[in-house]
């Protein structure tokens, strides 16, 4: 059976992301993925990154000890999918610090082959499913912090030629029922074409 | 000229430091006001909570332990940021600082219809000081989301303000050399954004009220 890790991120169970987690993680389940559904709130995940972890950042394999559990479960998973709500052009802290603490040299990035880059090659897919209180168009003209962080960072660390889907919902304080609804379809569409 | 600092790296010995400590002498020489947001010295707690997001469209509660850091924010006519980039962005803990103190009715106002309205317009001028472990090729292939949330996303809450960047890129391969450089450039930088002006001993900057 392969194995996805979902990384989830928000505070509140009867938020938006909360049904579009749940929704994830039972499409995959019906799919046959075994899902190892990482609520990061739900397992009080503390993304605080400690002066004596920036100390042995680069000493491998100790920097691992204080996360263990974590790279554990992120080296066992095939697939990466990550649910949060883009707060002030970014990921919540509480998944930045995820990024932080877990994703150290030797676990994400390290020499491999002699040359230095993505040590994640179990991870095969990646898809995120955020959504945004600002519309489409601003976040362009700004760049879009978010979508290139998942769509350049996160690929450069995982198997080369791993497939990645960037689903987002725009303009969220204003998007009414409807338009829930067809992002929702949508992302269970992704998730069981996943 | 009121300055508020936004600090954030956990060990006191970092260059990062030596980056704050810089822009503290060049702020109190050219007779500013300084406070200083020391967020991991003061333990500050980077995760909304539940309850947080839930008051969230209320904006501020009276009494909040983020009392402190939202006064120093809107008596700031200067806003500074100085941490490490880690993974191309904001570490956790300053990230989390935006997540919090950034709320309606300190940073924006959101109308029953149209645009949201920036309310930090008393914000003149806005700078990033950071130090990047990856190249500067790196950085702009990936997009420098880091920077672009705070010199794009932050910056449209402000309206129109100057604004001041410096990055140490290949952080892990530097040498006191390019560390004296650096900060030549930091210092640049600073006369760009507040004027010339001469260091003044880093004295005791004024704290900021209670953190979070």
């Amino acid at each position: 059976m392969t194995r996805a890790l979902v990384l989830f991120a928000h505070p509140v169970p009867e938020s938006f992301s909360a049904s579009l987690h749940r929704a994830t993680v039972d499409v995959l389940e019906g799919r046959g993925w075994e899902v190892d559904d990482c609520d990061l709130y739900a397992e009080g995940f503390d993304p605080v990154l400690s002066c004596e972890e920036r100390r042995i950042y680069h000493d491998e394999p100790a920097n691992i000890e204080p996360v263990a559990e974590h790279v554990e479960r992120l080296q066992a998973a095939e697939a990466l999918v990550m649910v949060f709500p883009v707060w002030n052009f970014g990921y919540p802290a509480m998944l930045k610090g995820y990024l932080d603490r877990v994703f150290l040299p030797g676990v994400s990035f390290g020499m491999r082959d002699g040359k230095v880059g993505g040590c994640l090659h179990n991870i095969r897919k990646v898809a995120a499913v955020t959504h945004y209180g600002t519309t489409r168009l601003r976040a362009t003209v700004l760049g879009d912090p978010p979508r290139r962080s998942v769509t350049r960072h996160i690929r450069a660390v995982v198997h080369p030629r791993a497939k990645m889907r960037y689903l987002a919902l725009y303009d969220m304080n204003r998007a009414d029922a409807s338009r829930r609804e067809h992002f929702m379809a949508r992302v269970t569409r992704q998730m069981e074409s996943f | 000229m009121r300055a508020l600092v936004v600090y954030c790296h956990p060990s006191p010995e970092s260059f990062t430091a030596a980056v704050r400590d810089l822009v503290i002498g060049r702020l109190t020489g050219a007779g500013a006001e300084v406070q200083v947001l020391d967020l991991y010295a003061e333990g500050f707690e980077p995760v909304l909570s539940r309850k947080e997001w839930e008051d969230y469209l209320d904006g501020p509660e009276t009494g909040s332990p983020l009392a402190g850091h939202i006064a120093a924010l809107r008596w700031a006519d200067t806003l500074i940021f100085v941490y490490p980039t880690w993974w191309y962005g904001l570490p956790a803990v300053l990230k989390g600082w935006l997540d919090r103190v950034f709320l309606p009715d300190v940073a924006f106002r959101l109308p029953e219809k149209g645009d949201i309205i920036p309310t930090l317009t008393h914000i003149d001028r806005l700078a990033v000081f950071t130090t990047c472990g990856a190249s500067w090729w790196l950085t702009r292939f990936i997009g420098a989301p880091g920077r672009r949330t705070i010199l794009r996303g932050v910056r449209l809450l402000c309206g129109r303000c100057k604004t001041a960047f410096a990055a140490h890129y290949n952080m892990d391969s530097s040498t006191p050399e390019t560390r004296a450089e650096h900060l030549k450039r930091v210092d640049r930088a600073l006369t760009g954004l507040i004027g010339p002006g001469r260091t003044s001993t880093p004295g005791e900057p004024r704290a900021a009220g209670a953190g979070g």
